[in-house]
C-alpha cells in the first residue's frame, strides 16, 4: 500500500514537472518564427532586425526556463514572435527595395539603351539620307545630260531636218534645174529636128561624115561669075538662116564650089568670095561669127559631071556644113 | 529645530505619496505602444489586410492593458503594453512593405514597357 502512494506521489511529481517544462504556445511559435526568418532573406538583408529578434526570444527562453507558466514569459515569447515577423518583413521590404533600385536601374540602363539605338539609328538613317541625295543628286546630273543630250540631238535633228529640207531643196532646185535643162536640150532639139525639116523642104540636105550638109544651088544665090547674092537669094538664105540659128551653137563651115570651067585660081578665089557673102549674111542675121568659117574650094570636089550642063550646074554651088555635136565639142575643148 | 523641519517634510511626502496612490490607477508608459499603433495607421496598415490584422490585435491589447491597470495590475499592463507594440510595430512593417513591394511592380513593369515600347527584348534575369 505504502509502494502504491509512493508511486502516485512520484507520479504527480513527475506530471508536475512535466508540465512545467512544457514551452507556452507564444514561445512554440517564436522559435518557428526566428527559424523562418533565419532560413529567409533576413539573415543576408536586415541582420540587426534578425539580431534583435535572437535577443527577443533568448530574454523568453530565459523567462521560460525562470517562469515556465508566468504571463511574462507568454508576453516575451510573443514579442519575440513578433519581432522575428518583423525581421522577415524588413527583408521582405528590403528586398522590394532592392528590386526597385534594380528596376529604376534597368530604367535608366534601358532609356540609355534606347538612346544609343536611337542616335544609331539616326546616323544610320542619315547616312541612308545622305546616300539618297547622293544618288538623287547624281540622278539629277544623269537627267540633266540626257536632257542636254536630248536638247543637243534634237538640235542635230533640228539641223538634219534643215539640211535635209535644205537638200530637198536643192534636191528640188537641181531637178527642176534638170528638168528646165532637159526641156531646154529637147526645145533644142526639136528646134534643130524642125529646122531640118525645113532645110530639106529649102535645099538638098544630107548627112555624112563631116556633119550635116546643106546644099545651095549657085545659080540660084549667085549671078554668072559673080559673088554677090541675088534678090531671090536673100529670101532663100533668110530662111536658111532661121533654120541655122536654132542650132547657133553648131559650127558651120560654109564652102564655096565651082564647076570646072575656067582657071583653077579664078574658080577658087570665085568660091572663096562666094563662101564669104554666104558667110556675111548669116552672120549679118544673128549667127555667131566665131561659129562660122568660109572657105573656096574652087572646081577641085565636083559632085556631078562638068560635061553636061546640067552637072556643071549642080558643082556649081554653096555648101553649109553643120557640125556634128561631137565634133563641135571637141572642137570646143580644143 | 531643523531636525524637527526635516522630519515633517518627510512626512509630507509620504503623506502625499500614499493619497496619491490610493487615489488612482497605476501608471503605466502607454506612449510607445500608442505611436506604434500610430505609425501602422499612418502608413495604411488598415488598407493591408495581412497588416491590418496585427493592428487590430495592437489596438486590442492596448485596451487589455487599459484594463489591466485599471485593475491595478501594473505590471502585467506594462506587460500586455509590449505586446501592443509589437504588433503596432509589425503592422507598420508590413504596411510599408507592401507599399514597396507595389513600388518594385510598378517599377519592373514600367521597364518592361518601356521595352516593350521600344520593341527590345525582354530582360534576361
Amino acid at each position: 500500500m505504502k509502494l502504491i502512494i509512493y508511486f502516485i506521489i512520484i507520479a504527480c511529481v513527475g506530471l508536475l514537472m512535466s508540465c512545467a517544462s512544457v514551452p507556452p504556445k507564444e514561445l512554440i511559435d517564436a522559435r518557428q518564427a526566428y527559424e523562418h526568418a533565419n532560413a529567409g532573406q533576413a539573415a543576408q538583408l536586415v541582420p540587426a532586425e534578425l539580431h534583435k529578434a535572437y535577443e527577443a526570444l533568448a530574454i523568453a527562453e530565459k523567462s521560460f526556463q525562470d517562469e515556465p507558466s508566468s504571463y511574462r514569459t507568454r508576453d516575451l515569447a510573443y514579442v519575440a514572435d513578433r519581432k522575428a515577423k518583423m525581421a522577415e518583413a524588413l527583408a521582405t521590404t528590403a528586398a522590394g527595395n532592392a528590386t526597385t533600385a534594380k528596376a529604376n536601374k534597368d530604367y535608366q540602363t534601358t532609356q540609355t539603351e534606347i538612346m544609343k539605338n536611337t542616335k544609331e539609328d539616326l546616323a544610320a538613317q542619315t547616312a541612308i539620307t545622305n546616300n539618297t541625295k547622293a544618288e538623287l543628286a547624281a540622278q539629277t546630273a544623269i537627267t540633266n545630260n540626257t536632257k542636254a543630250d536630248l536638247a543637243t540631238q534634237t538640235a542635230i535633228t533640228n539641223n538634219t531636218k534643215a539640211d535635209l529640207a535644205t537638200s530637198e531643196l536643192n534636191g528640188a532646185i537641181k531637178e527642176e534645174q534638170l528638168a528646165s535643162e532637159q526641156n531646154a536640150r529637147l526645145d533644142a532639139e526639136k528646134r534643130a529636128a524642125d529646122a531640118q525639116a525645113d532645110l530639106v523642104k529649102l535645099a538638098a540636105v544630107k548627112e555624112e561624115a563631116r556633119g550635116l550638109v546643106i546644099t545651095l544651088s549657085g545659080s540660084v544665090l549667085f549671078a554668072s561669075d559673080k559673088s554677090s547674092l541675088l534678090p531671090a537669094a536673100r529670101d532663100r538664105l533668110n530662111q536658111v538662116a532661121d533654120a541655122l540659128l536654132a542650132t547657133k551653137e553648131r559650127n558651120l563651115t560654109v564652102e564655096g564650089h565651082t564647076d570646072s570651067q575656067g582657071s583653077s585660081s579664078y574658080n577658087q578665089e570665085l568660091s572663096q568670095r562666094r563662101a564669104d557673102a554666104v558667110r556675111s549674111y548669116i552672120i549679118s542675121r544673128g549667127y555667131p561669127s566665131n561659129l562660122i568659117q568660109a572657105h573656096g574650094i574652087g572646081k577641085d570636089r565636083p559632085v556631078a559631071d562638068n560635061a553636061s550642063a546640067e552637072g556643071r550646074a549642080n558643082n556649081r554651088r554653096v555648101e553649109i556644113i553643120v557640125d556634128r555635136a561631137d565634133n563641135h565639142k571637141e572642137s570646143m575643148n580644143k | 529645530m531643523k531636525h524637527l523641519n526635516m522630519v515633517l517634510l518627510a512626512g509630507s511626502a509620504l503623506f502625499a505619496a500614499t493619497i496619491t496612490g490610493c487615489a488612482s490607477t497605476p501608471q503605466v508608459n502607454r506612449e510607445a505602444s500608442t505611436s506604434a499603433i500610430r505609425a501602422a495607421e499612418e502608413s495604411g496598415a488598415s488598407n493591408v489586410p495581412n497588416a491590418s490584422l496585427y493592428l487590430q490585435l495592437a489596438k486590442e491589447e492596448l485596451e487589455n492593458a487599459k484594463v489591466l491597470a485599471t485593475n491595478k495590475e501594473k505590471e502585467q499592463a506594462e506587460s500586455m503594453l509590449l505586446r501592443a507594440q509589437a504588433d503596432g510595430e509589425l503592422a507598420a512593417a508590413l504596411s510599408r512593405g507592401d507599399a514597396d513591394k507595389k513600388e518594385a511592380t510598378q517599377a519592373i513593369e514600367r521597364v518592361q514597357q518601356l521595352r516593350q515600347d521600344n520593341q527590345l527584348p525582354r530582360e534576361r534575369k
